[in-house]
């Protein structure tokens, strides 16, 4: 073996200790650094995640109160039960407002005129006794309960019981929503000149006959959820009723603006 | 005179890259040494960021276990603060779907002629399955609405409100009149006339014929109003909204209101 000979395998011999070096043991060790690396990129956006959860549980904790305060008041708008009583009360206290006779109400859709009952406080009595009374139509979100409703009045005076009627919740020019009382679609209005008892001629006033959709939470789903003024459910006693919502006398207003 | 190597001959491999005794081996192992060195340097330094890099793991991922029990003993508010935000998009959109109805009445007095009187008025919110325009319409508010909200309103965007009016007047010329004034209501796409009959008439079999005789009832008409179809919800959702509630205390149950005019 020449010299040069010697050189060259001394060489590869170098090259090969140093390959071996590098692939058994620096290597492994970078992409072990490298994978850890991923890791705690991984653990930072879990952290954040974990964070921006935390965040946001806390002002929901700090805002507490005023979500509270707004779902009973909500419960005005579209109350847990039925509350037939409090509908036809406050529908009693608008038309008493507007000079308007609240001659009827009937459950349902479908009744007219001639399935009216005679008088409010009839259907009101029903309601009370018998919450199930309103033929209630299930629907994706709340429950749809029908009604058909009969004033007398004047076009005027209907015409401000319409816009009172949409006035128990409505969204303000600020964008926000305020309710005052139970929300209230109309499907239909028919006015017809009433006719007086004893001549039978037309008079100025109308009969408005209309067919009007309540709503209620679906079954189950309680007005606060188990909440109560002092904490949600799960987290502290529950101290307080959630029967403010029932009571109409005394309307709430929840005004929220974007 | 020619020139002559005095060098052994086993001994003029001197001369050559690998001179000196050990042959240039001593290079190979300084070289193999400094490279040994560069791979020990690179080595620590992955071994620390390894120590260093999973320490930090450890650290990020107890701060987040912590955070997340912390938010999970918070999950109430959290679920709390959900339900409201669905409550008041579901009412917002049951309040949006509604049609105008006190609005409609109150342009329907304005625009009405003084020498029209109504004998009937018949309203409807009627079905989103109307014209060609309006399915079309309802077709693309209706998916709309059902992207906001799950609430179904007995009113849903796109239903179609129409007037049907039986009236009287005092002659065909104000019943075009009338025609042209009910145009005028704000929201109205289309008027129609489905009859105008002149008392005494032997084809008089309109609507307002039995408004009464031809004294006070010389024309019998009958109109329908045809609204714009209800307008879809807007999309509310993604907006945060800042809430204040206020509960009052008074025992009014009208609401100062706005937009339609009483």
């Amino acid at each position: 073996m020449t010299g040069r000979d010697r050189i060259v395998v001394a060489a590869l011999a170098v090259l090969a200790v140093l390959a071996a070096v590098w692939l058994l043991a620096v290597a492994p060790e970078r992409e072990k650094a490298s994978k850890l690396a991923t890791e705690v990129s991984a653990a930072q956006a879990q952290l954040t995640s974990a964070e921006s959860q935390l965040a946001s549980a806390s002002a929901a904790q700090a805002k507490y109160q005023t979500a509270y305060a707004s779902i009973v008041s909500l419960g005005k708008a579209v109350p847990a039960d039925q509350e037939v009583p409090s509908l036809i009360y406050q529908l009693a206290q608008a038309t008493g407002q507007k000079n308007v006779e609240f001659a009827s109400v009937t459950s349902g859709g479908a009744g007219g005129t001639g399935a009216s009952t005679p008088a409010a406080k009839a259907s009101a009595a029903t309601g009370a006794s018998s919450p199930a009374g309103a033929s209630a139509t299930a629907s994706a979100g709340f429950t749809q309960m029908p009604f058909t409703f009969v004033f007398n009045g004047s076009f005027e005076s209907l015409s401000s019981l319409f816009h009172q009627l949409d006035g128990f919740a409505l969204r303000t020019t600020s964008g926000g929503l305020q309710v005052s009382g139970r929300l209230l679609t109309v499907q239909s209005i028919k006015l017809a000149p009433a006719t007086t008892s004893g001549s039978g001629k037309p008079t100025e006033q109308l009969s408005a006959t209309i067919t009007a959709t309540a709503y209620v939470l679906p079954a189950g789903q309680g007005l606060t959820g188990g909440a109560t003024s002092a904490g949600p459910a799960g987290t502290a006693t529950q101290t307080a009723s959630t029967g403010a919502a029932g009571s109409a006398n005394a309307p709430a207003v929840v005004q929220v603006n974007p | 005179m020619r020139a002559v190597n005095l060098i052994p001959a086993d001994q003029r491999g001197g001369a050559g890259a690998g001179a000196g005794r050990s042959g240039g081996a001593v290079y190979a192992v300084l070289g193999l040494l400094g490279v040994l060195a560069v791979f020990a340097l690179l080595y620590g330094q992955a071994d620390r960021q390894i120590s260093s890099r999973k320490s930090q793991v450890a650290s990020l991922t107890a701060q987040a276990q912590q955070a997340q029990a912390r938010a999970a003993a918070l999950a109430p508010y959290t679920s709390f603060a959900a339900m409201r935000e669905q409550r008041i998009q579901a009412v917002d959109a049951l309040v949006n779907s509604r049609f105008d109805w006190a609005h409609a009445f109150h342009e329907l007095g304005r625009v009405l002629p003084s020498t029209v009187s109504l004998t009937s008025l018949n309203g409807t919110v009627g079905s989103t399955s109307g014209t060609s325009t309006s399915t079309s319409a309802s077709t693309t508010s209706s998916s709309k609405a059902g992207a906001s909200a799950s609430v179904a309103s007995a009113t849903p965007p796109g239903s179609m409100p129409t007037f049907t009016l039986a009236g009287c007047t005092t002659g065909q010329a104000a019943v075009a009149l009338t025609l042209d004034r009910l145009r005028l209501i704000d929201g109205v796409s289309e008027v129609t006339l489905q009859s105008s009959t002149k008392s005494g008439s032997t084809d008089g079999s309109g609507g307002g014929s039995s408004a009464g005789g031809a004294s006070n009832c010389p024309v019998a008409f009958n109109v329908q109003i045809a609204f714009d179809a209800l307008p879809t919800i807007p999309a509310t959702g993604s907006v945060s909204r800042t809430t204040t509630a206020t509960v009052s205390a008074t025992t009014s149950a009208g609401a100062s209101t706005t937009g339609a005019p009483r």
